[in-house]
């Protein structure tokens, strides 16, 4: 199970998480390349169906951060 | 979100899928942990098996989309601080309960509805496969029928027979 990579969708907030993110690279901070982030205007723009959708199309995990 | 991990926990698929974290956008440091821990949980949880799994996941969308769900949780804040239309106030939590419970019911209404269009046409085949009780199922088939869901289309080997529409 060590070899695992999973596939993580993140829903990421415009305003706070996409930029923390974004801060993160800038500032050359170190973390896992699992995650696969879809900007959104704000974090209450995820509807349950995207997060069902993306595990149905098969991605491991998802995370929502705004 | 905390109903959809709760559906997933009835799904069988868990709620540590699901990761809700909030994160600043001064605060890359702690971005960078949230991703760490949520790779961690997902890496120990394994892989997904969306094929083992497609009809439960099925079920879920289903019940995400589905109008009394969407209902319930919008007017959640509005009833549980103003009350509902005829003036009685309502907790959160016993709202919550009755919103769960309508989750539960409609998530394995719609599994039903999947297992009927598989092949599962007795109440006790249905019962079987989704692992719900003979009782419940029978209950829950005529609701369905109710809203035209499913349609009830005679008897074979003295055992009831529905069909999907």
């Amino acid at each position: 199970m060590t070899d695992f990579e999973p596939k993580i969708v993140a829903f990421l907030c415009n305003w706070c998480a996409y930029a923390g993110a974004d801060l993160a690279g800038v500032s050359r901070l170190q973390y896992p390349p699992n995650i696969r982030a879809v900007r959104v205007m704000c974090s209450g723009r995820v509807d349950p169906v995207f997060v069902v959708k993306a595990l149905r199309e098969g991605c491991d995990g998802v995370l929502v951060s705004g | 979100m905390h109903l959809t991990r709760k559906l997933l926990d009835l799904a069988g698929i868990g709620k540590d899928r699901l990761h809700v974290a909030w994160v600043s956008s001064a605060e890359a440091q702690r971005f960078a942990e949230v991703v760490t821990q949520t790779t961690e949980s997902i890496q120990q949880q394994g892989k997904l098996d969306a094929e083992a799994l497609s009809m439960p996941l099925q079920a879920c969308e289903m019940t995400v989309n589905d109008e009394t769900v969407r209902w319930l949780v919008g007017k959640e804040v509005k009833i549980t601080s103003k009350g509902d239309v005829y003036g009685r106030p309502w907790d959160i939590e016993s709202y919550e309960r009755v919103m769960f419970k309508e989750l539960e019911r409609e998530f394995q209404k719609n599994m039903i509805y999947l297992a009927i269009k598989d092949g599962f046409t007795s109440v006790r085949d249905i019962s079987q496969k989704i692992q719900v009780d003979l009782l419940r199922v029978s209950y829950l088939l005529a609701d369905l029928e109710r809203t035209n869901k499913v349609e009830f289309t005679g008897m074979k080997d003295r055992k009831p027979v529905f069909a999907a529409l």
